[in-house]
């Protein structure tokens, strides 16, 4: 740099310019690499752990003294037919469940929607907060509050209704197999109504004025404006997160059906993340349960690149 | 330039050991708890001397802090109360313990062993596989390494040394010792205090108004419960009664509830030795039956639950509801029946006791109830030293201690003069206090003796070294005070009182005797270790049980015997799909070939 001469002015700009860009993408790739580095050590690096999907572990015994498996834990689920039956049950309660999930995601986008309509301020905040609540009490909590209002000795609904004479013996409603998928499905709608909401309300909220405006003008109603300037405006949002749920669809959760289980409902509750814990994880089989969830992550990812695919089908658009 | 680089290797730096920092977050709490030994500088250690301490060694000892890790205890952090202060002052130690009960179960094993840790003193809930495993991934210190057992330890040697032999050939292939079992005992009979494990128990006063109807088989308390209903309907609060009631948080492969019949009838899950999988193995014969068996005792259990419902006598919520709910509705006399004794002193409080209500035993003429019976190789909740332990030395000091006389007297009962005495002619007796705050009852002690309730204080360890039905060398008496005759003459409260007289004998366990109700496990000691099942035995075991679990519990709420005969068919058939034959199979090879060949 210590000889320049009158030509080369231009070209230095240019160097300048580029080592200027230069240093600052180097800047910003710094201000992700803290992310970056939690990514790749809470994401990529447990991937090693599928090492042991492959062999008899034993917590303590290192993995090289530990008995060589192969696949015979992954073929182990599919290895005859009463095993079969289970694998397609669970499959059948977890597909039953996540798909009435996700038709129930639509209820959020109209919370919201509605939401926002509600002109009193106060009485606005107090739903909302109300709402979201729930999503804080752990599932554990969810299931003692249950026991109370629908246990058959000493249950709230139970005295109730013997009180006001409707029913001469008391139902016992934890412990039934009728309609146990909708059941769950509606205390984990009343758990995260408000909470999925808020994404939704957000989005309202960054939708512009000027287009509300405009269609007053034109003469729109309100239901007109709501439906199409809100929910157009929402919709990306609404598709982001129904792709990412359908990527999620295999992983539904366990900690509710973990609680609410029991031997009548059992046949209906076992999602396959339940399934895996009862028979994996009790037994300490950490090995088995590695191979399913190994499994699963795969299904995820089909499920998740399919969606996408779709959407760009559809919509045009994709978010990978 | 040169700054830029710098910069940039500082920010990767930091930003690396933010993310260490956080992924060893959980890590190194753990280690912090590990034997954290207390600087001499510490304003107690050096305040009481060893008062009452016969050596009067401790003076000079420094104070440490043992990680106890017990898979039996159910109270996590340190030692309180009288036992912390007896230890302290005995030691010179403290105890801070790690329940796997309270948090974690399972996993919480599986960590620590993942960990290579397990503390300094480690109480195994038994001696299979996870006991095996350590000691195979060198997590157990190896008692003969410097001699620390010969000098450390010559109580055990010398009152249970037949049960350090036996793990010496079982897990430390003759050489090494790696711990010792719990309950060690000799002699014949039954090994039990005055109360045996199971019972069953029944409302003694609505038996007696009922007119002590015979019982000869299990389903003739179905009647007796309906007609105690019937003269009850209402408890203590005025909520309904109910014959029996269950809990399903106990269950393993099977419903624990139904499994218990089968242990009064001279039978219990597993031989006793190897790891218990779908077989009922009689206690003193070669015989046994599978879990699944149609003229078996779990599906008399099980039968026997459903015509209780059939007949209104079980609790609807036994499904869903927890032990403690159960506790609760017997404190409250909601319920008549209960399977074991322990479950029903719940009731007995003195002021029921006083009037005339409470729970005995009320056994059938076709008992014969399971006594674990003396076992000289000691049982299988077994006491170890973990290998990173700082001070084996003191620690096999405590354990020691833990296998004396003196021992097991202090760390049952607390300290002499509290609970217990000896009176002039050198027998025990129970203080007056004592009749307060025994065996756990929420009783303050006086603050020279630790200060605050009886029960917070117990030693929270939770395992047993010595049998407490052997009896004491220098008193001649067992170390149970329920089998002190001091205790067993003192003022008996109406129910006891009635329930004696009616029965002619003292207690439940010499009732059984006299009556030759009763089989007593023979102990068994093969020099073999008991075994680990392989993969695939217990993958097909877990999935096994848990349809056994599932159709259980079904097949007791089943509406009418046809849905009953069903339910039962589906579940043999869906056990037999997984493979139920070859872990019968499997079972009963391991059985025959270490039990049944020294029985």
């Amino acid at each position: 740099m210590n000889n320049i001469k009158p030509g080369q002015v231009s070209r230095l700009h240019t160097r300048l310019d580029r080592s200027l860009l230069s240093r600052d993408k180097y800047k910003l790739f710094l201000m992700a690499l803290p992310f970056l580095a939690l990514a790749f050590v809470f994401s990529y690096l447990p991937l090693y752990g599928w090492i042991y999907a492959f062999y008899d572990y034993r917590p303590g015994i290192p993995l090289k003294d530990s008995e060589y498996m192969g696949f015979y834990w992954f073929t182990s689920m599919f290895s005859n037919d009463v095993r079969r039956q289970e694998i397609v049950r669970v499959l059948t309660n977890t597909f039953a469940m996540s798909g009435l999930s996700l038709l129930t995601s639509v209820l959020p986008v109209a919370f919201a929607i509605f939401l926002t309509e509600i002109r009193s301020t106060f009485f606005k905040r107090m739903v909302q907060t109300l709402t979201t609540l729930p999503n804080f009490i752990s599932w554990v909590l969810v299931y003692s509050f249950a026991f109370m209002l629908f246990s058959v000795d000493n249950g709230f609904l139970n005295n109730v209704l013997l009180n006001l004479g409707l029913i001469d013996r008391p139902m016992n409603i934890l412990a039934s197999d009728s309609n146990t998928w909708l059941a769950m499905t509606l205390w984990s709608v009343w758990k995260t109504l408000g909470w999925s909401a808020i994404m939704y309300i957000a989005a309202i909220t960054g939708i512009d004025q000027e287009l509300y405006e405009a269609a007053k003008v034109d003469g729109a109603g309100r239901f007109r404006l709501m439906w199409h300037i809100t929910v157009p405006g929402i919709m990306p949002t609404f598709f982001v997160l129904l792709l990412l749920s359908i990527a999620n669809f295999i992983n539904n959760g366990f900690e509710q059906f973990y609680v609410f289980q029991n031997a009548i409902n059992m046949g209906r509750i076992e999602v396959l993340d339940l399934y895996v814990y009862n028979i994996g994880m009790m037994n300490s089989n950490f090995s088995f349960s590695t191979a399913v969830s190994l499994l699963k992550s795969i299904v995820s990812i089909v499920l998740l690149f399919a969606a996408n695919h779709l959407s760009k089908l559809f919509r045009g658009e994709n978010i990978i | 330039m040169n700054r830029r680089k710098q910069w940039s290797v500082f920010t990767i730096l930091i930003s690396i050991m933010l993310v260490f920092t956080a992924c060893s977050g959980g890590g190194s709490a753990n280690n912090v708890k590990n034997t954290t030994e207390t600087k001499p500088s510490d304003s107690s250690s050096s305040a009481e001397p060893g008062k009452g301490d016969a050596n009067g060694e401790s003076a000079a000892k420094e104070e440490i802090t043992i990680t106890v890790f017990s898979m039996l205890a159910n109270y996590a952090g340190e030692q309180p109360g009288w036992f912390a202060k007896l230890i302290k002052d005995k030691f010179n130690i403290k105890l801070n313990i790690i329940a796997s009960n309270l948090a974690g179960g399972q996993q919480k094993i599986a960590t620590m062993m993942a960990a290579g840790d397990l503390g300094d003193l480690v109480v195994f809930g038994s001696n299979g596989d996870d006991y095996q495993d350590a000691i195979k991934a060198g997590l157990l210190l190896d008692w003969n390494q410097n001699g620390l057992l010969e000098k450390y330890g010559p109580d055990i040697l010398k009152n249970a040394g037949q049960a350090i032999d036996a793990n010496k050939q079982q897990f430390g292939g003759g050489t090494a010792i790696y711990g010792i079992g719990h309950d060690v005992g000799s002699g014949e009979g039954p090994s039990e205090g005055a109360e045996m494990v199971f019972g069953p128990n029944l409302r003694w006063d609505l038996y007696q108004k009922l007119g002590s109807p015979e019982i000869n088989t299990l389903s003739d308390y179905l009647n007796v419960l309906k007609q105690m209903k019937e003269l009850e309907p209402k408890s203590d609060s005025g909520r309904p009664t109910y014959g029996i009631s269950l809990w399903s948080d106990w269950d393993g492969n099977y419903m624990t509830l139904a499994k218990v019949i089968s242990q009064m009838n001279g039978y219990q899950e597993g031989d006793g030795f190897n790891p218990a999988g779908l077989t009922l193995v009689s206690v003193n014969t070669k015989e046994w039956q599978g879990i699944l068996d149609d003229d078996g005792y779990y599906l008399e259990g099980l039968k026997f639950y459903f015509d209780a419902n059939q007949m209104g006598l079980l609790d609807p919520d036994s499904l869903t509801q927890k032990f403690s709910d159960v506790s609760n509705k017997f404190k409250d006399g909601q319920v008549f029946f209960s399977q074991f004794p322990w479950l029903s002193n719940a009731y007995n409080t003195p002021e029921n006791t006083a009037a005339g209500k409470g729970f005995a035993l009320i056994p059938f003429q076709q008992e014969k109830i399971v006594s674990y019976g003396m076992n000289p190789y000691g049982g299988n909740r077994v006491w170890a030293i973990g290998s990173k332990a700082k001070d084996p030395e003191r620690i096999m000091e405590f354990l020691n201690w833990l296998y004396t006389p003196d021992g097991m007297m202090e760390a049952s009962y607390g300290p002499k003069g509290l609970a217990w005495d000896i009176d002039g002619s050198g027998k025990p007796i129970v203080t007056d206090y004592g009749y307060k705050a025994l065996p756990a009852n929420t009783e303050p002690v006086p603050e020279e003796f630790g200060g605050g309730t009886f029960k917070d204080g117990m030693n929270q360890i939770n395992n047993t070294t010595l049998k407490n039905s052997m009896i004491h060398p220098d008193t001649k008496e067992p170390y149970d005070y329920n089998l002190w005759t001091s205790v067993l003459n003192h003022d008996p409260d109406p129910v006891t009182k009635s329930w004696r007289e009616a029965m002619g004998a003292m207690t439940p366990r010499e009732y059984f005797v006299k009556n030759d109700l009763i089989a007593v496990h023979q102990p068994v000691f093969t020099g073999d270790a008991p075994a680990t099942p392989p993969a695939d035995i217990q993958q097909k075991l877990s999935e096994i049980g848990k349809v056994i679990k599932e159709y259980s519990w079904k097949m007791v709420f089943a509406k009418n015997e046809e849905e009953y005969n069903k339910l039962k068919n589906q579940m043999v058939d869906k056990a037999k799909g997984l493979g139920y034959d070859e872990v019968i199979k499997y079972d009963v090879e391991i059985t025959e070939k270490t039990v049944f060949a020294n029985r």
